[in-house]
């Protein structure tokens, strides 16, 4: 391929209303097991996009051919306009990659892994700079071995973040951390995406989606079965939650007039309303209006963790009605 | 931008595989279990062999030679097999298991070069041994080696050659670490069996001397001592 010929799919590079992956009808096979099944998804520039799934969804296996590791059976997969395995160099050049399960040379020091790691690209970000951003630069001459997880987890970021990367994927980063350290990942990821790159994030930890992901891919058994904003997604299982302890009891019929709410769940003293809207001020307002007195009152948004659940189970429940053939 | 990648496409990251070799050389250096075997066991063998060669002085079997003389390029070959044997293929299917070399799949710089900083850091060792083996040889224990230039230099380019080819297809075969272990181990003794470390074929002679003739190791032999010995 001649460098004309390469630099013009390029110059979508900074047209922000091109997708910069896109990725059309993914199949890939392990023998008999479909890993991903027809999944399509493109990917803008900029954002932070999650993939999310139940473990052994195909999340990994999905990430893993974007990045040209591994080889899709069918379907087509374009990065900047390139594909990841004929213009496999090229791309390595800007795309950086955190892998899952993925370990060091024991005694390889902190700073030799990325300065080697450096030597490596063609536009290379100081490696020292970045240690310091990623408050590993006091553990610079300890041997991997020696790290803790949280220390292992910053070097791998800084592995794929040391060639200045315009697509970073970083696969299950917070796995195996404690939560402060996973706090401090997540400030991270946020800071990798403002400094100008797009940010895949491979996940199963859906509050970590919901705070960190522009957009969401949710993966079960191979399949896409939802793609939006983790709002929208969390939208879909029926909403916000508001539970409270009403002073007399309220029955079914007066609730659903309430405007908002589309269930109801009772349990001891409890009840508990799922809808849309002002849904919290709304219960309140209408109870309040018809004399009973809401004490104890906890409101939550769309939660992301309801609907991942009710997707994946709908969705297994539909697999398992299908004849087997 | 554009320049760049082009640039990367073009494969132009001066100093890459040198870093990777400066690399592969510090952590052979903090993991001295390699280069034990690798430069260790030889060393070790030429005093052994040294000292028996001063205190049991002069001819083996009427060759005109003393013990150290017929086993120096024993040694070498032991270095070779050590290296090339043990020390390669375990440390490469231990990058192939820890995801090390996927690792490095992901950036531009193709994992095989990351073969070839292993590689070459053996063949530097490989040398440093034959270096320490003739000097140790010759000026420390008065070892008296007639080398025909040419012959060596073949024989040591056949020698490694099948050492660390073995090796190569050790870490091709073996899945795991352990079994690449096992398989090395298993190669090793046998090709220090028939290297001659226990027993010379010169000095018994028959099936065994034919039997190992046409291995490898025997090059060295043959040619270091070629004008002296009737191998």
């Amino acid at each position: 391929m001649s460098r004309t010929q390469v630099s013009e799919p390029l110059e979508s590079l900074h047209r922000e209303s091109d997708p910069v992956v896109t990725v059309q009808h993914l199949v890939k096979r392990y023998g008999q097991f479909v890993a991903v099944n027809d999944v399509s998804f493109s990917i803008k520039e900029g954002e932070i996009f999650g993939i999310i799934g139940p473990n052994g969804a195909g999340k990994t296996t999905a990430v893993e051919c974007i990045s040209g590791l591994r080889v899709p059976d069918s379907g087509s997969i374009s990065i900047h306009g390139l594909s990841p395995l004929k213009d496999r160099n090229l791309i390595r050049g800007f795309l950086g990659v955190q892998l899952q399960e993925s370990t060091m040379p024991p005694r390889l020091k902190v700073g030799e892994a990325l300065r080697l790691f450096a030597s490596f690209y063609p536009n290379p970000a100081d490696p020292n700079g970045l240690l310091e951003t990623l408050g590993i630069s006091h553990v610079k001459n300890s041997t991997y071995k020696k790290l803790s997880g949280g220390q292992k987890q910053r070097l791998s970021i800084a592995l794929a973040l040391v060639g200045n990367p315009k697509i970073a994927i970083l696969d299950e980063l917070t796995t195996g951390l404690d939560p402060e350290a996973r706090r401090e990942t997540w400030a991270l990821i946020e800071s990798i995406r403002d400094r100008g790159a797009t940010v895949i994030l491979v996940t199963h930890f859906m509050d970590e989606a919901e705070r960190l992901c522009d957009r969401l891919a949710l993966i079960n058994h191979g399949k896409l079965i939802a793609l939006d904003t983790p709002e929208a997604i969390a939208a879909q299982a029926g909403g916000k939650r508001v539970r409270f302890v009403p002073s007399k009891p309220v029955d079914d019929k007066t609730m659903y007039a309430i405007p908002g709410v589309k269930e109801i769940e009772r349990k001891e003293a409890y009840v508990t309303v799922i809808g849309a809207g002002d849904l919290a001020a709304s219960v309140i307002d209408s109870l309040t209006r018809i004399g009973v007195h809401v004490s104890d009152i906890e409101a939550r948004g769309g939660n992301l963790d309801d609907a991942f659940v009710k997707l994946t189970r709908d969705d297994t429940s539909k697999v398992q009605e299908r004849p087997q053939s | 931008m554009t320049s760049t990648l082009s640039d990367s496409k073009d494969g132009r990251f001066q100093g890459h595989f040198a870093e990777l070799l400066k690399v592969e050389g510090k952590l052979a250096l903090r993991e001295p279990a390699g280069l034990a075997m690798g430069i260790g066991f030889p060393i070790i063998l030429l005093v052994i062999f040294g000292i028996i060669g001063i205190a049991v002085p002069g001819n083996v079997a009427g060759t005109g030679h003393t013990v150290l003389d017929i086993y120096v390029p024993v040694i070498m070959v032991v270095g070779f097999i050590s290296l090339g044997i043990s020390s390669l293929p375990v440390t490469l299917v231990k990058y192939r298991e820890m995801g090390w070399l996927r690792r490095v799949s992901t950036t531009p710089t193709p994992p095989s070069r990351l073969l070839a900083a292993q590689l070459t850091l053996n063949l530097v060792l490989a040398l440093a041994t034959i270096l320490i083996v003739i000097f140790g040889s010759e000026l420390v224990f008065g070892a008296t080696l007639d080398v025909g230039i040419p012959y060596f230099v073949l024989s040591i380019v056949l020698s490694i050659s099948v050492m660390f080819s073995l090796g190569l297809v050790v870490a091709a075969l073996a899945p795991s670490q352990t079994i690449a272990s096992g398989l090395s181990g298993g190669l090793f003794f046998l090709s220090l069996f028939l290297s001659g470390l226990w027993i010379q074929p010169a000095t018994v002679g028959g099936s065994l001397a034919t039997m190992a003739r046409p291995l490898r190791p025997y090059f060295i032999r043959s040619s270091m001592l070629l004008r002296r010995l009737p191998l």
